[in-house]
């Protein structure tokens, strides 16, 4: 935990559309550190994809990152030529996705697309690439690698796929491996072991690795740092430990409260955060979490909270912090999570 | 039973390479028209290379039959209007429409893949003057076209195959342009980019493979529309100049005679028709053996 690796400094990524801009990333600011697995959650549209696109300058048009600072060795990601980022990527930092049915292409040979990544940086030569993708797909524990390399994409199981991907990703030993919701589309025991294929790669290369999920077990599973991003901002970011055990931010909190939980009550129902994710193009004023937050005081309506260390290494945006909840109301206790439903605390009580 | 399962584990679990070309070639051999296509062009060309070294008379010696014989157990499709053979230079006719067919579709894949290729991976002004340009090429009639281009640079066959080409090659730059729209927004594409391959790279290596299937189709179906211009230039008297022999030429010569003499109009007609169909129930074929999606 030395020197961070990359640094994120201020990000913007906006879309222009015919309504107006939408802020997607909006002044994100945090550090990856080396052999750091660092995760970044979020509901659908809170901007973590785009984040992540943002960092190698793959936004889809008519995105665009508009300001801030991406440092990794020394250079600005976001100043260098076409030319030079394109070396980054996959060499440098490397990325999977989601999808791994639609990740590699159909009509090459899982094998060739592997061995092309090294060839794209000239890492290797021919019979090199060729020698170490079949020791990838060993790494990545695909079964019979000699013979798998041959396969089309479509003769590989969904998991297989996600494990070709992952090769791929690591076929140049890149310092940062970027995972954006490598498991959504997959079943439950294949998450897991990609997961913790991940977390060994991670271990044994020092790999730095951001996952981007939605799913806070993943988090709980791979990292040791998690974002939390709401609307475009990080509202909550510290040690994944501290998060679960007392996060700060009310949508943390609620983020949590809606993990399924295995020993629920037969008929209880599932938790869910009130209300929908905000419009990006009209943000709400004040905290943009307050037209759904339970916690909610006057002063969220109208004015904006910063980041701030609510303790050492944990950091909120928030006015209220789920300390004073809990202290102030038995937060959780509470059953009625819909918006204001807790919302005892007067506006005059606030000490700032 | 616990060597069974080691067994399992290492014997390659897909016996099969069941790639993309030998299921479309199956699905190809189950569809009897675009069979009897490909063995009538196979036959085709072997006639063509025949003709190379062996046709029954001389194709360019004047009488060796009568003029406007007809067929015959000398001359099996009668003689032409010099006393020339008309199956010998049917046969060396097949040449030209081959090399006229064939040639052009190369042509208009050079031009048009990586125009459409390239508009439509970049977009942008590129993408719009080359939209542009296309539209204004289907503007014009391309008769006008290719008549003035075989004017300007004189009716050879190389020049009847660029002129030919120039006014076909919108089809396959649309057709390519947009496949690669729509390819380029898959996510195999977006990992290609992240991987850091370069666009050239990503063009012709992960999209242009991608977009085969309908490129392949497209020039199949050219080829008959190569010929049958090509037959109707020289029809005209503007193709590849006589004596060479062509299918359209003869034609021509015959149907000022076609009441005394209609095996000289016939014949290359024939030959002209059952090339063009040939062509046709291939071109089907291909489609549906290369997009199984499409078929009902």
């Amino acid at each position: 935990m030395a020197s961070p690796i990359l640094q994120v400094k201020d990000l913007q990524t906006q879309f222009r559309t015919h309504d107006g801009i939408v802020r997607a990333v909006d002044g994100v600011t945090f550090d990856l550190y080396h052999g750091e697995s660092l995760g970044i959650v979020g509901e659908s549209g809170s901007g973590k994809s785009m984040t992540a696109l943002s960092l190698l300058r793959l936004v889809p048009d008519p995105g665009k990152v508009v300001g801030g600072r991406v440092l990794f060795r020394n250079q600005d990601l976001l100043q260098v030529t076409d030319e030079e980022i394109r070396e980054i990527r996959g060499r440098d930092i490397a990325m999977i996705f989601q999808d791994p049915q639609s990740s590699l292409n159909p009509v090459l040979q899982t094998g060739f697309q592997i061995a092309e990544a090294m060839l794209a940086h000239k890492m290797a030569s021919k019979t090199q690439a060729r020698q170490r993708t079949i020791e990838l797909l060993k790494r990545v524990r695909i079964p019979a690698a000699e013979s798998r390399v041959k396969d089309f994409p479509h003769q590989l199981s969904g998991g297989m796929r996600q494990r070709a991907m992952i090769a791929m990703g690591l076929a140049n030993a890149p310092s940062v491996l970027i995972a954006d919701e490598p498991t959504t589309a997959l079943d439950v025991t294949v998450q897991a072991q990609i997961l913790e294929l991940l977390g060994d790669l991670n271990q044994e290369l020092g790999t730095a690795i951001i996952m981007i999920t939605h799913n806070m077990g993943v988090v709980a599973g791979l990292c040791t740092r998690v974002l939390v991003m709401y609307a475009g901002k990080i509202v909550e970011q510290g040690p994944v430990d501290e998060i679960f055990d007392r996060p700060q931010h009310p949508y943390t909190w609620s983020l949590l409260k809606s993990i399924p939980r295995v020993d629920a009550l037969r008929h209880e129902r599932l938790r869910s955060i009130e209300g929908i994710a905000p419009d990006l193009l009209r943000p709400p004023a004040g905290c943009r979490f307050h037209p759904r937050c339970p916690f909610r005081i006057e002063k969220c309506f109208t004015d904006e909270p910063e980041l701030k260390e609510i303790k050492p290494n944990q950091f909120a945006s928030c006015w209220v912090t789920m300390d004073r909840a809990r202290a102030e109301m038995g937060a959780d206790q509470l059953l009625d999570i819909r918006p204001g439903a807790a919302s005892g605390l007067e506006p005059g009580k606030l000490v700032d | 039973m616990a060597a069974t399962a080691a067994a399992v584990v290492t014997r390659p679990i897909a016996p099969e390479q069941a790639s993309l070309w030998s299921d479309a070639w199956r699905r190809l051999r189950r569809n009897r028209l675009a069979l009897a296509g490909v063995v009538y062009l196979t036959f085709l060309v072997v006639v063509a290379l025949v003709a190379l070294i062996h046709t029954p008379y001389p194709t360019y010696e004047v009488g060796v039959g009568i003029p406007y014989q007809g067929p015959g157990g000398q001359h099996w499709l009668g003689v032409d209007a010099l006393g020339r053979d008309t199956l010998s230079r049917l046969m060396a006719g097949a040449q030209i429409s081959l090399i006229v067919g064939v040639g052009t579709q190369i042509v208009v894949l050079a031009i048009g893949v990586p125009i459409g290729l390239a508009a439509g991976y970049f977009r942008g002004w590129f993408d719009q003057v080359v939209t542009f340009i296309i539209n204004l090429f289907y503007g014009i009639p391309d008769l006008l076209v290719a008549l003035i281009l075989v004017f300007l640079l004189g009716p050879n066959l190389t020049n009847i195959i660029i002129a030919i080409a120039v006014t076909r090659w919108m089809d396959m730059a649309r057709l390519v342009r947009g496949q690669t729209l729509s390819l380029r927004e898959r996510e195999f594409i977006e990992a290609a980019r992240a991987s850091g391959a370069k666009p050239s790279k990503i063009l012709f290596g992960h999209i242009l493979p991608n977009a085969l299937g309908p490129i392949i189709i497209q020039a199949t179906f050219g080829v008959p529309a190569a010929i049958l211009f090509e037959a109707f230039l020289s029809f005209l008297g503007l193709g590849v100049p006589p004596p060479t022999p062509t299918w359209g030429s003869m034609a021509a010569e015959g149907i000022v005679t076609i009441r005394i003499a209609p095996a000289m109009v016939i014949a290359p007609s024939i030959a002209l028709s059952l090339t063009l169909m040939a062509f046709n129930f291939l071109g089907d074929g291909l489609r549906d053996a290369l997009d199984p999606r499409q078929r009902r």
